[in-house]
């Protein structure tokens, strides 16, 4: 099989992407008052409502109404004031009613639009026309989001993997069923695997800084199928496309839809034509398997839903909600870059990370003229520190440093109190111990000596002592200064400028 | 049992003042409902599950908060104006024996809609309407016998035998709510809830004699009523007079915040029970008592009806209603359609009846669906399946869905001239059993009340006498523009003062003891016999 530099020389990829986003940061399911919750034991949250017992009724959870407007406003969609919601009739015993109640052609929000900076490097293919190595901005069309409910969970037990055939039984969970869940469908204009990804990873970001959703990959908060297919350049005609599912990781995604690119262009070019079906992605083995055949179009019967009005959303509750909106990681980094005259690589790494950049402007307001040190330890110290704890799943909330905390060593640092070899010491105490950066450095002593007279004395006594490597850096051995600078900040215990301590060597040895 | 007072004809007035006169206690009322039902349901089959043990433990309370109130008063000269009071607080219905339609879940009760499906089915929580009648004080005598899942209007084809019509036990009581009219005609209970999707209560009320009242959709919730079509369906009272009609819909009706299509309703309904009908204006339409295939003693009925309000010194206006006739096409789209989708959760799974020998799921599915549904339910659910599906969908949904909106239009602007409507309600008397057996012709027996669905106003059926020529009860429709219930209420209650008529049918315990063989198991219906045959 080619590889997708190869293919994409010849073939274009057109990617879409449905994406499902559970509304896991609200108190109540989509239509009854039991609450969402995760891990707990199976069916200890639902009611008459979501199991769908004969005469319930749903009621629609407002706050799901107000999250998925905010997800339409986020991504530039138009908000539909006249919409309703349908049903989606289909027998599995995970929809309690039998049918999932969802939105017919006209969704909450309709027509919206990201656009997607594809910073470029080697390794990353481009798409057809744009020049390697350098970024571009891919603008990807989003068709539609809307809010549907999610079913419950079937637990096939005594089959192989999980599946249905071959189980003895089967144990169903209604914990999940009824949770509020939005689907996003991009418009066909993703064109490489990269772009899908970061497009994928900049929703989780939008969608992170709304505070509408967990987004866990992991747990299936955020799930999202690809539409595959391959057509000539310049064709104006789509090929045949598959869909493909199981793709549960940022890298699942890019490498399923590699993967699949490559498949369809060897079927194309050995003559044969692609067959439109559902692929599941197989991380393990690193291929696509076949998992249905769709010969026709499954009828929904999709029908307005009788139980519930149609929805005539106000202008008062459209503009309330977008007057919550926060800001966005586009703005975000313009602000960075605008405001706090950050580079803007650095910007977009703060901008594109919401964990980041909040942090970033907690410590930004203790400090406010300090943005560039800040970046500095958030970018390095803290991300390395990270990543390096990332197996015990630590995040920046769940650690012991405050931003406030993070500011006040940027400042130590930046005043010369500490050098930045003793910042990086000090930062890894503060991570340890949950300790202020002032208490850690009043407590180990750790100020910096600046005092050019003792450093001038401690090099005199230094180069006193050691005539003979004196001799032989003078005669050109000049590799021999870091051993004068290492005696230097051994003899200050580490707390000499090094900066200081380097003049003064160098004035000492050569002057 | 010797009881101080005659049940079977008291009115919900007449018990709350024989309660605040100490004529009688809550419980004797309990007990004589109890010991009617024991007498006369044997020959009537009203009822699908007698609750006696639940209406005493009702009575009891009301009782004993009357006597704390008594006690606590006992010093007090104004005692009796204090023992009123305490019945205000106990409700429009205080101590009134009430009984359910079985598509209302009760707790403590089986919800079987008159299903196989449902069986064994116990309602896991109570409908609102339900807990409303009875916080309102409503003695629950039991659940009543219907068209399976609603679907019918003679009651024949509930799984569990036929409801008969007390004012003559070879004819249907009418349907769906078929149980409901023909306890409150029989004297079993003071009033009964049905439910309405195309005439369910306004049609049997006309066969038993009876006033059925549909209020305008939204006025009662549905939570907890199994659905037919949701957009369709309203929960209404049954009573032998307006005034107890009235108390009911004053217990029961108002927003409900499980369900999101019920409307704040303040309207006190029996305020509107004497304030005549002099300068309003009633519309009647020509076009409806010409139509062919109505009874001539109908529209006599109907005329004399008129006449009479036009005596009253109502002003009686012609209005037209040009698209009232593709009511019943649209009907028999919007209702299967919402019926194929609210009774796809009876999937066996989770509970009702399950074919045992299934060999995986899909073959559960059917073969539970295919034998726990009778015959009218699953050619719904056909019908529905059929309508909805991709290609079908274009050609009957969305144009049915247009002409709804034309129908509730022309209703609109008649309200415009009039402030009710005048109609009859069926185009005939209730007919023998059996009698009717094309479901075609069924559907046609509805052709005056599905509008008004369609609609969604408000329809009540009232008791004009009995036909000139069937000797059978005949009733007269009054329809009120949308949210004036108390429209209805008070044209209905001005009018039936004029009839000096009978209000419970002449059927006494052991009279008609040998008519038929009606006491037999309740699964070997006679509907299902005949259909379930091939596999017993």
């Amino acid at each position: 099989m080619k590889g997708l530099k190869t293919v994409l020389q010849d073939w274009e990829a057109v990617i879409g992407l449905e994406v499902h986003v559970e509304l896991t940061t609200l108190n109540t399911k989509m239509f009854c008052a039991c609450p969402i919750s995760y891990g707990d034991d199976p069916n200890t949250h639902t009611c008459p409502v979501c199991l769908g017992m004969p005469g319930a009724l749903p009621v629609p959870n407002r706050a799901a109404i107000e999250s998925i407007v905010l997800a339409g406003l986020a991504t530039g969609c138009s908000i539909q004031k006249r919409s309703m919601f349908y049903r989606k009739n289909y027998f599995y015993p995970d929809m309690s009613k039998n049918f999932q109640t969802t939105q017919g052609p006209i969704a909450f929000c309709m027509h919206g639009a990201i656009d997607l900076e594809i910073p470029h490097t080697a390794a990353t293919v481009p798409r057809a026309g744009m020049p390697e190595r350098d970024a571009y901005t891919a603008h990807i069309g989003i068709t539609r989001i809307h809010l549907e409910e999610d079913a419950g969970k079937t637990v096939h037990v005594g089959g192989t993997d999980g599946r249905i055939s071959g189980a003895t039984y089967s144990l169903l969970d209604y914990n999940r069923c009824g949770t509020p869940l939005i689907e996003l469908v991009t418009e066909p204009d993703l064109r490489t695997p990269e772009e899908a990804r970061l497009f994928l990873q900049k929703l989780r970001q939008v969608f992170l800084t709304l505070g509408i959703s967990d987004c866990s990959m992991e747990q299936g908060s955020l799930r999202c199928d690809g539409n595959v297919s391959l057509r000539r350049y310049g064709a104006a005609q789509f090929g045949t496309k598959t869909e493909l599912k199981n793709m549960n990781s940022f890298k699942n995604l890019h490498d399923g839809l590699t993967f699949e690119i490559c498949r369809q262009a060897e079927v194309l070019e050995e003559g044969d034509a692609v067959r439109q079906e559902t692929r599941h992605w197989e991380p393990a083995a690193k291929r696509t398997i076949t998992m249905r055949v769709k010969e026709t179009a499954d009828d929904y019967r999709l029908f307005p839903e009788p139980d519930l009005a149609p929805y005539d959303l106000s202008d008062e509750f459209i503009e309330a909600v977008r007057a919550r909106l926060p800001e966005l990681p586009d703005a975000k980094k313009r602000r960075y870059v605008s405001t706090c005259g950050l580079p803007t690589s650095d910007a977009a790494a703060l901008a594109g990370d919401v964990e980041l950049s909040r942090f970033f402007d907690e410590a930004l307001t203790a400090q406010p003229a300090l943005a560039k040190p800040i970046a500095n330890l958030l970018l390095n110290e803290v991300s390395a520190w990270l990543n390096a704890h990332s197996v015990e799943g630590l995040t920046l909330v769940s650690g012991k440093v405050t931003p406030a905390a993070l500011a006040e060593l940027a400042k130590l640092t930046a005043d010369g109190t500490i050098s930045s070899h003793q910042g990086k010491e000090v930062f890894a105490l503060m991570a340890a111990t949950g300790d202020t950066p002032a208490r850690i450095v009043e407590e180990r002593g750790m100020k910096q000596v600046s005092d050019a007279g003792a450093i001038e004395q401690i090099v005199s006594d230094i180069l006193a002592a050691n005539p003979q490597k004196v001799e032989e850096y003078r005669s050109g051995k000049t590799g021999l200064r870091g051993f004068f600078v290492g005696q230097a900040m051994k003899a200050t215990q580490g707390q000499g400028n090094p900066q200081l301590i380097n003049e003064i060597i160098t004035k000492k040895l050569e002057g | 049992m010797a009881v101080g007072f005659e049940y079977p004809d008291l009115s919900v007035a007449a018990i709350r003042a024989g309660l605040a006169a100490h004529d009688f206690s809550a419980r004797e009322v309990a007990q004589a409902a109890i010991a009617r039902v024991d007498a006369l349901d044997p020959q009537v089959h009203a009822f699908l599950e007698p609750t006696p043990e639940l209406a005493l433990a009702a009575a009891e309370r009301i009782d004993a908060a009357l006597a704390g109130t008594d006690a606590h008063n006992a010093a007090d000269a104004s005692a009796a104006a204090t023992h009123n009071t305490a019945l205000d607080s106990l409700g429009p219905l205080a101590g009134v024996p009430i009984a359910f339609k079985d598509n209302m879940n009760q707790l403590g009760t089986h919800t079987t809609c008159a299903s196989l499906m449902l069986k064994d089915y116990t309602a896991p929580f109570s409908a609102t309407c339900v807990e409303r009648a009875i916080a309102g004080g409503g003695l629950p005598l039991g659940k009543l016998n219907m068209d399976e899942f609603a679907f019918g209007s003679s009651t024949e084809t509930s799984a569990f035998g036929r409801t008969y019509n007390p004012w003559d036990l070879e004819r249907v009581p009418g349907g769906s709510s078929g149980g409901s009219a023909a306890s409150v005609a029989a004297g079993m209970v003071t009033v009964a809830l049905g439910s309405d999707t195309g005439g369910s209560i306004r049609q049997p009320a006309s066969f038993c004699g009876v006033v059925g009242m549909k209020p305008t959709y939204g006025v009662v919730s549905r939570y907890g009523v199994v659905a037919f079509g949701s957009s369709l369906d309203q929960v209404g009272p049954f009573g032998r007079t307006v005034a107890d009609i009235a108390a009911t819909l004053d217990a029961i009706s108002g927003r409900d915040l499980r369900d999101c299509t019920s409307q704040e309703v303040t309207t006190c309904f029996t305020d509107y029970l004497e304030r005549g009908v002099a300068g309003m204006r009633i519309g009647i339409v020509s076009a409806l008592t010409d139509a062919p295939g109505i009874e001539l003693e109908i529209v006599t009925a109907t005329h004399q009806a008129v006449k009479r309000l036009e005596s009253l010194g109502a002003h009686i206006v012609e209005v037209e209603l040009p698209n009232a006739a593709a009511a019943l096409a649209a009907y028999y789209v919007i209702g299967p359609c919402e019926a194929f989708s609210n009774l796809s959760r009876f999937d066996s799974v989770r509970y009702g009846y399950r074919e045992p020998d299934a060999a995986d799921l899909g073959e559960q599915y059917e073969q539970s669906r295919a034998h726990g549904f009778g015959p009218e339910t699953i050619r719904r659910i056909m019908l529905g399946s059929y309508l909805l599906s991709s290609g079908v969908y274009d050609t009957y949904y969305y144009p049915a869905q247009q002409v709804r909106t034309l129908i509730t239009q022309d209703y609109q602007r008649a309200f415009e001239q009039v402030d009710a409507l005048i109609t009859p309600v069926s185009p005939r008397t209730a007919f023998r059993f059996g009698e009717i057996a094309d479901p075609t012709s069924m559907y046609l027996s509805d052709i005056f009340t599905i509008p008004i669905n369609i609609a969604g106003n408000g329809g009540l059926s009232l008791p004009v006498g009995l036909g000139e020529t069937s000797g059978l009860p005949v009733g007269v429709q009054i329809i009120g523009p949308q949210f004036s219930d108390e429209n209805i209420i008070q044209v209905a209650a001005a009018l039936e003062a004029t009839y000096d008529i009978r209000r419970r049918a002449p059927l006494e315990a052991g009279i008609h003891a040998s008519i038929e063989d009606r006491l037999g198991t309740p699964l070997k219906a006679p509907t299902q016999a005949s259909a379930e045959g091939g596999r017993q």
